[in-house]
């Protein structure tokens, strides 16, 4: 590995941990705020950081100015007229977001706290709903003009909408400036703060070690517990592979990675030098995952050990006994992918669901038990049996306290967020999204195409690197809705579970899979063929119901509610009768 | 011959085995047992809730302190800047009540350290020094260490206490503190919180040996 591909790697390994991180931090939080949302009380919320007005303003000012004026300044440069066009399309596409964006959230605000002059007004009356269709139609509007725009007229559009977006983002940026109230500004961040605060207060927390614990063991458990889940992350494919061009003295160096070439092949073959977007790209790939991923056991096995607690011994065992049990269903599940992927290296896995269908569709029964064994991983509800209040007074971490309960409880996060990601790479098509290629959108049935959109390598692999982390952020709100949904279960019932349904199930699919395959391969291209236009029609099922879906949200979170119903409601009934509780002239 | 109580409601029917009434199995339909359906409808139910109370709180239809942009029928308080009144016999933190003179009214009889079911109460008895007109008559606590950690709040050491001297009156909740020593409470702290009426001492009047009202012995203790 010479200097480039090290200074690449540290660089990826920024990015992957970072998000990671953050996601985790996220998650915490997520999980307490929507347990409220869903059980109708409020959630974390109060803590607050007081800004002065000044800096709330420049907070407020200084990304959309940023914005505007990269806008601008990449509109003043000379560029081929292939990238010309596609700018010209991004930013067409950016200027009906950033307008429609942000004339909701005034039209909110404005119907919320009331119009301070004549352009507010104006809506006073309107129905959000009709601001989002709009900047819908005009999307869809963008999309078509663009086709008119020829590659000889590319960099004067360019040029022009470039500018346009700049002047919204500032315009936008003022305006929003300008509303900033008076005074300070208690920033609050519906409440995500939250989880900055918990970490601060435990720092400060004592750092408890019971008397006869090992206290060696006792303080590695959490950081043995916390290491498989950050480490596993090495192997994630979270983007295209790069593909940059040689400058001519065939040794990969500082001064190639300004050659990313415009485009590649459909194919994504590589002329110069390919980097993937992957921290290490192992052979042994998945292989590599469970075996990281199962030393977590040892983890909360010696913290139950360690602590010298009955309760805390128990947990620890529970924890072991569970997690040894799901790993080998979490295994056999997955058999049967292989067999259709071909391959045990995720980077190979997400380009074969690019080029073919998801594979949720390829191996649903195999997803079912994955998920359920890698539920039980996480050691989240309903799975959650390593913890049990009631039975053995807290679990393996009993008698922990500070930071190192909070390793526990992060790295709990941290495996959610990973096994979202896993999930993603293995089932939800990684980093590819419906139709996009690695040389651009794409949209076809068999061979038969529709649609096609030339894209350079590097707008392929922005979107690649987007929707990859945008899946996984989803997938992890999935997996944080089960804990609000489901109940425990018995410990007995988990382990019949797992040896008795999961794993028999698991041997089975793979069987039927093995067979399967077999048959597919030897029956010839017309077979083929049709599997392909099967791929591709799921390809567009995802694609119209990730579109659908987008929609029906944001047109049911903008839809208005009526006052009298949910001041009916019991709690509003309560406080009523309470007298109220907040000082209210009205309420004398 | 096995002696017949009176039958009642509550006891069993005597002679005959308990017959029982046979309740039929919940239906276990290939659905249910699946589970996956189930659970397909269950996460429905709690996304379509998370859904519509987001969408309100959000939208400010509903109160949420993050917006508090709801004027009427707000159902949240911001603690700790206000507060709900506690129940009359909400169980705070221990107090030890005083006397006139300031001293603590514990005669250190050790009732309540004996009927703490956590053993979180250490008491070390003393005699008073020569000269006080208590010496020989009763002893005070030298050291009363609470575990506030360990407590649990069950009320026994009051109830025990013959004095009055022990209270959990102070209506002040457990705070968090981020060490374990900080949770054990000493003889002067313990005297420096008042009730939740602000007074230091025991409602119930003391007879103090030597004045009038003392029911009991009235001897020279100055030359015990
Ligand atoms: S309240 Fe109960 S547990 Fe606490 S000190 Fe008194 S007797 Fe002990
Ligand atoms: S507080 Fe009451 S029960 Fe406890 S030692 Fe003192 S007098 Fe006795």
């Amino acid at each position: 590995m010479n200097l480039v591909e090290l200074v690449l790697t540290v660089g990826k390994i920024a990015i992957v941990l970072g998000f990671f991180l953050n996601l985790a931090a996220l998650g915490v939080w997520a999980d307490r705020r929507q347990g409220a949302m869903v059980q109708d009380r409020v959630g974390p919320n109060r803590a607050v950081v007081h800004l002065p007005n000044m800096l709330a303003r420049l907070i407020v000012l200084l990304p959309p100015a940023l914005f505007g004026v990269l806008s601008i300044f990449l509109a003043l440069g000379n560029v081929t007229p292939r990238l010309a066009h596609e700018r010209a399309l991004v930013n067409v596409q950016l200027t009906v977001l950033v307008t429609w964006l942000s004339l909701l959230v005034l039209c909110v605000t404005v119907q919320r706290g009331g119009a301070i002059n004549k352009l507010e007004e104006m809506f006073e009356d309107i129905d959000p709903r009709s601001i989002f269709f709009g900047g819908l139609g005009l999307h869809a509007l963008g999309l078509v003009a663009m086709r008119f725009v020829t590659l000889d007229g590319a960099p004067a559009a360019a040029r022009i909408t470039g500018f346009v977006l700049g002047g919204v983002f500032l315009l936008v940026g003022l305006y929003a400036t300008s509303r900033v109230p008076e005074g300070s500004i208690p920033l609050r961040l519906a409440g995500t703060l939250h989880a900055l605060a918990d970490t601060i207060k435990m720092i400060f927390k004592e750092d408890f070690v019971p008397k006869n614990a090992d206290r060696l063991l006792h303080s590695l458990a959490p950081m043995i517990a916390i290491f498989p889940a950050i480490v596993v992350t090495a192997v994630l494919p979270f983007g295209n592979d790069l593909c940059f061009a040689d400058n001519g003295d065939k040794v990969f160096g500082f001064a190639d990675l300004g050659n990313l070439v415009n485009a590649v092949p459909a194919s994504g073959a590589c002329a110069g030098w390919r980097v993937p977007l992957q921290i290490a790209d192992l052979n042994v790939g998945i292989l590599y995952i469970f075996a990281m991923s199962s030393t977590g056991i040892i983890g909360a096995a010696i913290a139950g050990w360690a602590s010298d607690n009955k309760f805390s011994l128990l947990g620890g065992l529970r924890a072991c006994s569970q997690m040894v049990s799901y790993e080998v269903a979490m295994g056999l599940a997955l058999v049967g992918l292989f067999l259709v992927y071909d391959s045990v290296r995720l980077g190979d896995m997400a380009v074969w669901q690019g080029q073919n269908a998801w594979g949720v569709f390829v191996q649903p029964a195999g997803f079912l038990l994955f998920l359920t064994a890698l539920c039980a991983e996480t050691k989240r509800v309903p799975f959650d049996q390593p913890e049990g209040e009631s039975e053995i007074v807290a679990g393996y971490f009993l008698e922990y306290s500070g930071f190192k309960w909070g390793m526990f409880m992060v790295g709990e996060y941290l495996e959610m967020c990973f096994a979202s990601a896993l999930l993603v790479a293995l089932f939800f098509g990684g980093y590819s999204l419906p139709f996009i290629h690695p040389d651009g959108l794409r949209i076809a049935f068999g061979d038969a195409i529709l649609y096609e959109y030339k894209m350079t390598h590097l707008a392929v692999t922005v979107i690649s690197v987007l929707g990859f982390f945008g899946k996984v952020v989803l997938v992890t709100w999935f997996q944080v809705f089960f804990r609000w949904t489901l109940p425990r279960f018995r410990y007995d019932q988990l382990m019949k579970l797992g040896w008795t349904k999961l794993l028999p199930l698991a041997i089975a699919n793979m069987m039927l899979t093995a067979v399967v395959v077999l048959a597919a391969r030897s029956a010839g291209p017309a077979v083929a063929s049709w599997l392909k236009i099967l791929a591709d029609l799921s390809q567009a099922l995802i694609a119209v119901l990730t579109l659908a879906g987008f929609v029906a949200l944001v047109v049911g979170l903008l839809e208005p509610v009526e006052r009298k119903k949910f001041l009916a409601s019991s709690a509003a009934r309560f406080a009523a009768a309470m007298g109220g509780v907040k000082a209210e002239p009205r309420q004398a | 011959m096995i002696k017949r109580t009176a039958q009642t409601t509550w006891t069993k029917p005597a002679g005959g085995p308990v017959t029982g009434k046979p309740i039929a199995r919940p239906n276990r339909t290939a659905e249910v047992q699946a589970y996956f359906p189930e659970f397909v409808r269950g996460l429905a139910v709690s996304m379509r809730h998370f859904f519509k109370n987001t969408k309100e709180m959000m939208l400010g239809q509903k109160p949420d302190p993050v917006l508090e942009s709801l004027e009427e029928g707000v159902t949240t308080i911001c603690y700790p800047e206000e507060r709900r009144p506690y129940p009359e016999r909400f169980r705070g933190i221990h107090r030890l009540t005083l006397r006139d003179d300031g001293s603590p009214r514990c005669v250190a009889c050790l009732c309540c350290s004996t009927a703490c079911p956590a053993q979180c109460i250490s008491i070390e008895a003393a005699e008073y020094p020569p000269g006080d007109s208590k010496r020989g008559y009763e002893r005070y606590p030298k050291t009363f260490v609470i575990d506030e950690l360990r407590c649990i709040f069950c009320g026994f050491c009051v109830e025990a206490c013959p004095c009055d001297a022990i209270r959990m009156d102070t209506g002040i909740h457990a705070v968090p503190y981020d060490s374990r020593d900080q949770f054990i409470y000493r003889k002067d702290l313990l005297m420096e919180f008042s009730g939740r009426d602000g007074s230091r001492k025991s409602a119930n009047p003391r007879h103090e040996p030597g004045d009038p009202t003392h029911p009991g012995l009235s001897r020279d203790h100055m030359e015990h």
